[in-house]
């Protein structure tokens, strides 16, 4: 997204605010041909003057409506449904993965494993986010259930490549020899 | 299928590819010597004045060529062990040495100055007695060998035989020795025992008997020809008889009569209880024997008489002379006389003088110097300035033959070398005025048993163990006592870094880096430890394992020929102040007494600690895992009472074996009796047997019992699957691999069995017999597995099996193993393969924590070490390859092993006669020191899982710092330009 500046709003002058503009805690042009830098670009767009506050996108009606509840309501599903919508697509990237343990399906299951954890820790965000729905309870469970999946998809993953220390064998490393009880010795008669 | 096998194999190909050492590292970390044994003849090589050669032939069969100024060998020959090898006769003439080996089998000559074999006969049958080169008009042309009935004469220039001739009446006469002058007849002397001389005299040209004389020459005294007489100058055989205290001469161109001449009536007395000795000197074959000769009369006493017209006249008298010895060179003959040179020789004769009592203190041969002087042969004269100072070495063996090298100088007055050999075997070469040129220890041909100790640490190292060792009294007092060790330590490095300063500045050759005793400390890894060898002669040595040098020497008088040696590491060097300790069992086998010697195994010396007596013969030893406070392993000396003494036997130790009782257990084994027993301590020190397994000695005999080393590790306790399950190792360490072999040796009925038997319990794991096998049997015990060698009758081929235990999927008990609580048997895996060699010796790496994976180390016969990865000898080889399998990295099996070159860990380093290795862990986990010792020692380091934890030797460490160095300044400047960058933009 380019800043909305850029698009140069001929009114709002503060934020492109050049070396000059910055010296001054605030300034107000009223003779745009001075300034040389915005003049000459403005005047390459063409040479219109702009009364003071003057806009040239229409400003949009804020008025809230019925259609825009709905909206918000639709948008809120779709931020909760999110993760469930790509256990699938994530299904599939496990399936042609495989389970050979290299770079490339290593990389996959982290970013499977990594992703529901960051949504579930950035929890209180969406939250504010689905704030405005009504449904925020039951959206919120949803959510969480999506993230819930994701990573027991990624656990599962990880099973299936081995990486997880579930057998025996994991933890022969860590078992100590025995301790010695009787003290044995001889041989052949010198 | 057969695809993915090829796959795999190539896969363990490259793999296992890097395990011999490249070409720059050769003599890095390994080194080898040789040694031909104790010296039985000796010559210098006189055909040309300058030669530097002296020809040495050896007990243990080996014959060889020492440079005469550095004492390394020319050139070396090993013939077959054992009798078929020996070595009966050397003699030597201009160019070429004609031995006799194997009891008068062969016949071979030798050019000696590249060690050629110009050609070799094989005799007739028939037990070898003596030989002698026969010359004729001032030529030497033919080699006489005289057996039990023939006599024989082969041309010296092709070894074709001249003639042969059945020697008469052998029934009755014993012929012992040959003797010709020159003259073109060769005399052959037999004598009857107790009753008369018969003697015969052959024609040179065509072997027909000229004269044989019987019967008239009667010497009822005599029975050995070749101990009791010589023949000197024109022909007479002069004779010493011990009991009747004279001469007895004889002329044999004539053999009338023997004459005799009483000692008494020369003034010459013979020590009580001593056996006179003759001892003449031919220089030349082809002329007589010179007129003038030894005769000892007493072990420190010589006397040189002349025969003159007939008549004995004595010359001169020696008193004390330690040895003698003729040398000639040119037309000259010089006497060599060996004398001790001040006082101190009274206590070496005490010493001698006592009976052979097993005593060994290092008291008894006191620091002697010996003179040897030069006297003119002729007259008897002392030669002026031919004073030589031998300094006998302290720590040494008495002188026991002396052979001296004599040449003109330009003057021509008569120069000398001398060569000593001590009865420990060490060779000495001394130049005049008494400058060891060299010294070769052939004792360290005939290595016993042999231990390595790590090397003390060093004051500051020490320093800092001690800081961590000490309890903890305050945190300000252990602040303050870090802090002044690291200031030892900068100052240390402080030092190093001036020394090395120092040394740059030298010229590089005036840079000592000697090894000595004063300076020996522990390698930052480990890595070099101080040898401990023990030798049959009795001679231990201190060798330092980096460069091979040795530090220190001690010999141990009056040990038996026939000792048994157990050389055992009581106390570390871990624990200093206290110096490490080692000691020495050493058990007669006649008499079955042992005695202790104890001693320093860092500095040779031998301790204060007294050893106790020991008045019972001693059957074994072991050593505890107690230490009493001083930090002394206990050792237990189980005496033919089956009595127990420990040694070091203070209260306190007693006190812990009285503790400890109920868990101490030890096995015996006797082999002539076919049994093994166990026996369990009771709290008062005797022994109770628990347990008896007979083996009939009828069937088969005990050849070996192999239990677990006390030093090893193992770190993983089990194996993963291929479905990642663990299948645990049963790891006993009570468990005794006890090898026996079939007395009937017969091709279809010879066996041999195995028998892993607990030695705690006696209980028998498992038992395997090899049908249609035969010894010798070579097995390594380690971990969980038992590899064995063996010949196989049936296929006719060694082959090798091994037998791994395994405890199951589940641990009994995981915490601790007590073989008294062992419910379950275990499993039992067993393979075997096709080995295409047969071995001489066979050993396992180790390593300090066993993370490493095990190589066999396997000395061949043909002088090769060989590293074979135990992966190789795995029962749970399979033979269908499976995802499972291929999962655990089983190679999937194959009969035959194969013997890779780049295996030989010693290259082209050949070994002889390997009878042993021994392998010691280092420092570094992936590294583990060997030795082998036979007839050469050689030393080197291997890694079984390559060097995982150390950077390689050819590391780039230039690359790697010019970079890291290149992108430092790189950021830095980069981070530079990027703040101009900014503050120009900043301007625009």
């Amino acid at each position: 997204m380019a800043s909305p500046g850029g698009q140069g709003g001929g009114g709002a002058l503060s934020t492109r605010g050049g070396g000059g503009a910055r010296r001054m805690k605030w300034a107000l042009e009223l003779s745009l041909g001075n300034t040389r830098s915005r003049g000459d670009r403005q005047g390459g767009q063409g040479d219109v003057v702009y009364p003071i506050g003057y806009s040239e996108k229409p400003v949009p009606d804020t008025s809230i409506q019925e259609t825009d509840k709905n909206l918000v309501e639709k948008r809120c599903w779709d931020v909760a449904l999110g993760p469930l919508k790509q256990i699938p697509m994530n299904l599939f990237i496990m399936y042609m993965s495989g389970n050979t343990i290299s770079i490339f399906p290593i990389m996959m299951v982290c970013m499977m494993a990594w992703r529901p954890i960051q949504a579930l820790m950035s929890m209180s965000a969406t939250f504010k986010l689905l704030e405005s729905s009504s449904q925020q309870w039951l959206q919120g469970l949803v959510y969480l259930v999506g993230n819930l999946l994701g990573s027991a998809l990624a656990i599962y993953k990880c099973q299936s490549m081995g990486l997880l220390p579930t057998h025996s064998s994991d933890w022969l490393a860590f078992i100590d020899p025995p301790q010695r009880m009787e003290i044995m010795g001889g041989g052949m008669v010198l | 299928m057969a695809k993915l096998i090829l796959l795999w194999l190539k896969c363990v190909v490259l793999w296992a590819i890097v395990e011999a050492v490249f070409e720059d590292q050769v003599g890095k970390f390994d080194w080898r010597q040789q040694y031909v044994g104790k010296v039985r003849f000796s010559h210098f090589d006189t055909h040309v004045q300058s030669s530097k050669k002296v020809l040495v032939a050896t007990e243990r069969n080996v014959f060889a060529a020492l440079n005469t100024r550095t004492g390394e060998l020319f050139w070396r020959h090993v013939d077959k062990t054992g009798s078929e090898g020996n070595i009966d006769a050397l003699l030597q003439h201009g160019q070429d040495a004609v031995l006799v080996v194997g009891n008068g089998r062969l016949l071979r000559s030798w050019e000696i100055n590249v060690g050629g074999l110009n050609w070799e006969v094989v005799l007739d049958s028939g037990s070898f007695q003596s030989a002698c080169l026969v010359g004729q008009q001032d030529m030497v042309k033919h080699v006489a060998v005289l057996k039990k009935t023939a006599i024989s004469v082969h041309y010296l220039s092709n070894g074709h035989q001249k003639w042969i001739e059945n020697l008469p009446e052998t029934e009755t006469v014993d012929y012992q020795a040959v003797y010709s002058d020159g003259n073109g007849e060769v005399y052959v002397l037999g004598v009857v025992p107790h009753s008369h001389i018969a003697i015969v005299v052959y024609s040179m040209e065509d072997g027909e008997i000229i004269k044989q004389v019987n019967m008239s020459v009667e010497a009822p005294w005599l029975y050995n020809i070749q101990a009791s007489c010589v023949v000197v100058g024109q022909g007479m055989l002069t004779c010493v008889d011990s009991a009747g205290v004279s001469f007895y001469m004889l002329d044999l161109h004539l053999q009338l009569q023997m004459t005799q001449v009483p000692l008494q009536s020369l003034a010459l007395e013979v020590d009580p209880g001593f056996h006179p000795v003759l001892l003449s000197h031919q220089p030349n074959p082809a002329r007589q024997p010179l007129s003038e000769f030894f005769l000892q009369l007493g072990p420190d006493h010589y006397q040189l008489l002349q025969l003159n017209n007939g008549q004995i006249a004595a010359m001169r008298d020696f008193k004390p002379a330690l040895l003698v010895s003729f040398a000639t060179t040119g037309e000259k003959t010089v006497a060599a006389v060996m004398s001790p040179k001040n006082k101190t020789v009274s206590k070496c004769e005490i010493e001698r003088s006592l009976p052979s009592r097993p005593v060994f203190s290092s008291r008894a041969f006191l620091h002697i110097a010996c003179s040897v002087n030069l006297f003119s042969a002729e007259t008897g004269r002392r030669l002026l300035d031919t004073t030589l100072i031998v300094n006998m070495d302290p720590n040494g063996g008495k002188p026991e033959k002396l052979y001296v090298q004599a040449f003109l100088k330009k003057d021509d007055s008569v120069g000398y070398r001398a060569m000593v050999q001590t009865e420990d075997h060490t060779l000495t070469f001394i130049q005049q005025p008494g400058r060891v040129m060299w010294t070769r220890e052939e004792a360290l041909s005939d290595v016993v048993t042999m231990e390595m100790v790590d090397l003390p640490l060093t004051g500051t190292q020490a320093e800092l163990e001690g800081e961590f060792g000490k309890k903890a009294d305050g945190l300000m007092s252990m602040v303050m006592k870090r802090l002044s060790s690291q200031l030892i330590l900068l100052q240390a490095w402080i030092g190093h870094l001036w020394k090395l300063f120092y040394d740059a500045r030298k010229p590089r050759s005036q840079v000592k880096n000697d090894v000595t005793i004063e300076n020996l400390s522990r390698d930052e890894f480990n890595l070099q430890k101080m040898m401990v060898m023990v030798t049959a002669s009795g001679k231990l040595f201190g060798i330092d394992s980096k460069t091979g040098g040795i530090l220190w020497r001690h010999y141990l008088h009056n040990v038996p020929p026939n000792a048994a040696f157990k050389l055992m590491v009581q106390r570390t060097t871990a624990h200093f102040p206290h110096p490490p300790q080692c000691t020495l069992l050493i058990k007669d086998k006649d008499t079955g007494l042992g005695t202790l010697h104890v001693f320093n195994p860092i500095f040779g010396k031998k301790s204060h600690v007294t050893p106790p007596a020991l008045p019972q013969p001693i059957l074994q030893s072991l050593m505890l895992p107690l230490m009493d406070q001083d930090y002394a392993k206990v050792l237990l000396l189980v005496d033919d009472q089956y009595k127990v003494s420990a040694f070091p036997s203070t209260k306190n130790v007693l006190q812990q074996l009285q503790e400890m009782a109920a868990s101490i257990f030890f096995y015996l084994v006797d082999s002539s009796q076919g049994r093994l027993s166990g026996y369990r301590l009771r709290t008062d020190l005797s022994t109770e047997q628990i347990w008896e397994v007979i083996i009939p000695p009828e069937v088969q005999k005990i050849v070996s019992v192999k239990g677990k080393r006390p030093n090893e590790h193992v770190h993983s306790q089990g194996r993963v699957m291929g479905d990642r399950s663990v299948l645990y190792k049963y790891l006993n360490p009570n468990l005794l691999a006890v090898v026996t072999e079939s007395t009937d040796l017969h091709q279809e009925r010879s066996f041999i069995g195995i028998l892993l038997i607990d030695g705690v319990t006696g209980r028998i794991i498992h038992e395997a017999i090899q049908r249609k096998a035969r010894g010798p049997v070579h097995v390594v015990h380690s971990e969980n597995w038992v590899v064995y060698e063996y010949w196989s009758t049936k296929s006719r081929r060694n082959e090798f099996s091994v037998i791994e235990l395994y405890e199951g999927m589940e641990l009994y008990n995981s915490t601790v193993f007590s073989s008294l609580d062992r419910p379950h048997a275990p499993q039992v895996l067993q393979q075997s393969y096709i080995f295409p060699s047969s071995i001489s010796t066979m050993e396992a790496t180790l390593t300090e924590k066993g993370i490493t994976s095990r190589h066999l180390l396997i000395g061949l016969p043909s002088g090769g070490i060989l590293s074979l990865p135990k992966m190789f000898l795995d029962p749970r080889r399979p033979e269908i390859v499976s995802e499972q399998s291929r999962e655990e990295n089983l190679i999937p099996y194959a009969p035959e092993l194969l013997i890779r070159t780049e295996w030989f860990i010693n290259y082209n380093q050949t070994v002889s006669r390997v009878r042993g290795i021994y392998t010691a862990p280092s420092g570094l986990e992936s590294t583990c020191l060997v030795v082998a010792y036979g007839l050469d020692i050689y030393q080197t380091r291997v890694y079984p899982s390559k060097q995982f934890d150390v950077l390689k030797d050819d590391y780039d460490y230039m690359l790697i710092s010019s970079v890291l160095f290149a992108l430092f300044f790189a950021t830095m400047i980069s981070k530079r330009l990027a703040e101009v960058k900014l503050l120009n933009r900043a301007w625009r």
